[in-house]
């Protein structure tokens, strides 16, 4: 264990970056995969269509590409408009840990999409009827009503979409972030030893995934108290 | 029938509703005063619950007019709610929202639509519970109470808004036989208390002692429309004729 000493402190911040990257995550693709799932179930064509695009295309293409696609693209947009409005600039740098977040909500918020349809769909549609017939606007039936019926149904393939999401911030590091995996590449030029550095990094995962594991598990009970007992 | 001078409360003209190219609803002409109860029967597939579903617009109809305590039903949204908080609506299934206590699924719309506030409607939520005689199941959440009780809680639910109009989708036919009694008993004393309701349902023993009129719908229209002497004793058409004969003949 000598040879990890000197690294602990790199790879806990490593693991502060990677739960950084996956609460800023974790919010931007429930929202990508609710307005996902809104367009879908819209009756407006150009939404249907939108989302449809956004599910074939981010399910369909490797998670690294999207990566580097959204890193190195949005350097150079930015980069072509900041030169409209002054030419000397040479190139902006796009900070590696919001291109990395982004690209992986989208990603799992393309997934998020497909469970969220399937949830709204299985809201009891008397219960939207009875909010109707109480006067209840759709605002307020969406978010009293099939937000709270729809959340339940969700959860468990939710879950797997939080794990994917925890173990898709390692592929961050391949445009320079410092989370764990690009500890361990480091640590590894300089030790000379891979599998116990990444044998680290594979023990901080299996760390946050327990975490999130449990959490679901605590949630998944929380909700189904409206559904057994009580009798 | 009788010519009172007060707006009805409820008036159809010449309703039509279509599903596609199905016709639901041929020309549909109804009006109910206030303080009246109407039974609504017929057989499946006959309109009744589409026609009911129209006066709180679940479904929207067609071509005529609905006329709601001197609102028109058009698409204009605003008047729609305005309209719905008139008129309570009880549904075969009952559609408690699962995810709420039984208190909560009766203050949840009166804190939303009709800015109550909390304390307050959580008094008439207890109000009506202890009215539809189940107090003590108001901390429980829906799956644990028997049908029975689930739809006097819907009942209490649509009571707490304060509506003019009362309509009753089937109420009971989602029930076991014992329980049809303590939701029919929470119907007759809405009767008794003045309420305007329309029901759609089979129990005939109801319609006989509560309704003041009977209408018997078929293939979307209205056959039939009688005082229940009438309509029980001698009805005019064939229709209703071998419907009654179908229903009362066990």
């Amino acid at each position: 264990m000598d040879v990890l000493s000197g690294w602990w402190d790199d790879y806990f911040w490593g693991a502060v970056v990677v739960g950084q990257v996956f609460i800023c995550s974790l919010g931007l693709m429930i929202i990508f995969g609710l307005f996902g799932a809104m367009a879908k179930l819209s009756n407006n064509r150009v939404a249907q269509k939108i989302a449809g695009a956004y599910t074939v295309i981010f399910r369909g293409t490797p998670e690294i590409l999207v990566i580097l696609l959204l890193y190195f693209g949005s350097a150079i947009t930015l980069t072509a408009i900041a030169q409209i409005f002054s030419p000397e600039i040479k190139f902006v740098d796009v900070p590696p840990f919001w291109a990395g977040t982004i690209a992986i909500s989208i990603i799992v918020g393309s997934y998020a999409t497909e469970t969220f349809r399937g949830a709204f769909l299985g809201v009891n549609p008397g219960s939207i009827e009875a909010a109707r017939a109480l006067g209840m606007s759709d605002l307020q039936t969406f978010i009293y009503v099939r937000i709270p019926e729809m959340w339940r149904l969700a959860l468990p393939p939710f879950g797997n979409h939080m794990l994917s999401l925890i173990k898709d911030t390692a592929l961050i590091s391949i445009i320079g972030l410092n989370e764990t995996m690009f500890v361990a590449k480091q640590a590894i030029t300089v030790t000379g030893k891979p599998f116990t550095m990444y044998i680290v990094v594979g023990a901080i995962y299996l760390g946050f995934s327990t975490i999130i594991t449990l959490a679901v598990m605590g949630i998944e009970k929380f909700g189904e108290r409206t559904t057994v007992g009580a009798k | 029938m009788s010519t009172s001078d007060a707006q009805p409360l409820i008036q159809m003209q010449g309703v039509n509703k279509f599903f596609g190219s199905f016709q639901a609803l041929k020309n549909i002409n109804l009006e109910v005063r206030k303080g009246e109860r109407i039974v609504v029967c017929g057989p499946s597939g006959s309109g009744k619950s589409t026609m009911i579903r129209c006066i709180n617009r679940l479904e929207d109809h067609n071509d005529g007019h609905i006329i709601i305590d001197g609102k028109e039903l058009t698409d204009q949204v605003k008047d729609i709610n305005a309209v719905r908080r008139e008129v309570g609506m009880v549904f075969q299934s009952f559609n408690l929202f699962p995810h709420m206590t039984i208190v909560k699924n009766l203050m949840l719309a009166q804190q939303l639509v009709r800015k109550i506030p909390k304390a307050e409607a959580r008094e008439t939520a207890m109000h009506y519970l202890k009215r539809v005689k189940i107090p003590e199941q108001a901390e429980k959440y829906p799956i644990a109470l028997s049908g029975g009780q689930q739809q006097r809680v819907a009942i209490a639910r649509a009571l707490c808004m304060k509506p003019e109009i009362m309509l009753f989708d089937e109420p009971t036919s989602a029930l076991d036989p014992e329980m049809i009694n303590e939701v029919l008993e929470v119907m007759v004393d809405l009767a008794k208390e003045g309420m305007t309701m329309i029901c759609v349902t089979h129990e005939m023993g109801f319609a006989r002692s509560v309704a003041d009129r009977i209408i018997f719908m078929d293939e979307g229209e209205i056959v039939e429309e009688a005082a229940p002497a009438q309509f029980f004793d001698n009805p005019k058409s064939e229709r209703t004729k071998k419907f009654l004969s179908q229903i009362l003949s066990h």
